[in-house]
């Protein structure tokens, strides 16, 4: 249940991060609501401060919104700038990292993307494994 | 704006033994400060002075009142869970209530009660039937239904098993902390702690050394894990402590700049339990 946390991040940031992740994913959809800065202080038994400080961030980048009284709630269209957003993130840092290693590794793209799609279609299922 | 708890000079000597040995320090209120220390360093000492439970020289000043003079004014205010049980083992539940009920004006029996509903600890049942992790439970609940200013808490974890003590950092954080409040903590398992805290103290041999916001540590301290020639270099910058993690060394610094170490090796933040060591062997060596 314990989250391990990196000890090159400060904490606020790898609870910002999470968080991100969450709405990423779906699990936490526009307009809903994040859990409070308390239970997550007792959960994660962080102090207060790094919670509200980690909130905050996503305050700032426009994710989140603060309701007086109410609590921190994601913002409507919080998943579609953060999509374009990694996307865009992806395309500039990752993916020319990921064609160096194609390249180091002398492998050929067009082989990696046929068995991609080829592993694709071999599970009609999804994720029954 | 003065302090919630400001202690200057202060002393305590056991006969020759100087137990606390003129420590001055400050707490705000808010904040949650964790006293760091070997056996034997004066933590408990120190505590005791704060709840006015021994005197002491010099001064020292708890929600603005004399601890040891205005005791009785000042435990309205204040709580206290030490590291020996202090509950009688004979009493039953709901005759503690009754008893601190009676004797606190500021507990409120409904919450204690409510908060008691959560555990599996039966009102009927006596101290001396529940266990040590259930006692340390009732001893928090008591505390919590307690509106008080500052809560101390002198090795509140110690002997419990791993599941007790982390519910026992989530309720303080759920039921009791709010911004209004203070807690003072010591402990050993500075792991569990060390992220809850806003401020952290060390104290060894009586004397405080360290005392400083967490949020601050960061930019007093890095720890640089080098290669043997690197370490060399780094040297010439007086680290304060030195130790071997995997034939690599690992050098810890006090106001070195990050800038002043790059390239040497990999830096980071030392966690408390390191730098503890660092502070207090380093002093020593």
């Amino acid at each position: 249940m314990d989250p391990k946390w990196n000890e090159d991040l400060p904490i606020y940031r790898q609870l910002r991060d999470r968080v991100v992740a969450m709405i990423l994913e779906g699990v936490l959809g526009d307009g809903d609501a994040l859990p409070s800065v308390r239970n997550v202080a007792a959960e994660y038994r962080l102090n207060p401060l790094t919670v509200l400080k980690g909130y905050q961030e996503l305050v700032d980048e426009g994710l989140v919104e603060k309701k007086r009284g109410r609590g921190m709630f994601v913002t409507d269209g919080a998943q579609k700038q953060l999509l374009k957003d990694e996307r865009q993130r992806f395309i500039e840092k990752e993916w020319p990292q990921v064609v160096a290693t194609i390249d180091r590794l002398g492998l050929e793209a067009d082989q990696l993307l046929r068995e991609m799609s080829v592993k694709k279609s071999s599970k009609p299922g999804g994720k029954n494994d | 704006m003065t302090s919630l708890v400001s202690a200057r000079n202060v002393a305590k000597h056991y006969g020759a033994v100087r137990a606390v040995d003129d420590v001055s320090f400050d707490i705000e209120k808010g904040c949650i400060t964790g006293l760091i220390g070997p056996n034997g360093a004066g933590k408990t000492t120190l505590l005791k002075a704060v709840l006015g439970l021994t005197d002491c020289q010099g001064s020292l000043s708890v929600l603005g009142l004399d601890p040891f003079r205005q005791r009785k004014e000042l435990m309205q205010n204040i709580c206290f869970i030490a590291d020996v049980a202090v509950l009688p083992r004979w009493i039953r539940v709901n005759q503690l209530l009754d008893f601190v009920d009676a004797v606190h004006n500021n507990f409120s029996r409904k919450r204690a009660e409510d908060l008691l509903a959560n555990t599996k600890i039966q009102p009927k049942a006596k101290v001396r039937e529940l266990s040590k992790g259930m006692v340390t439970q009732l001893h928090l609940s008591i505390i919590t239904a307690i509106d008080a200013k500052l809560l101390i808490l002198d090795e509140p974890t110690l002997g419990l098993d791993i599941i007790f003590r982390k519910d026992f950092y989530g309720n303080l954080l759920e039921d009791y902390f709010n911004e209004e409040r203070t807690i003072m903590i010591t402990t050993h398992q500075v792991e569990e702690i060390e992220n809850l805290l806003t401020d952290v103290m060390f104290i060894n041999d009586g004397r405080i050394v360290l005392d400083a916001s967490m949020d601050a540590l960061p930019e007093q301290y890095v720890e640089l894990l080098a290669s043997s020639e690197n370490a060399d270099e780094a040297r010439k910058l007086n680290p304060i402590y030195e130790r071997d993690v995997f034939g690599k060394k690992v050098l810890t610094f006090e106001g070195i700049s990050r800038e002043q170490l790059t390239g040497l090796g990999e830096l980071r933040t030392p966690d408390i339990a390191d730098l503890f060591v660092a502070k207090v062997k380093g002093a020593t060596a």
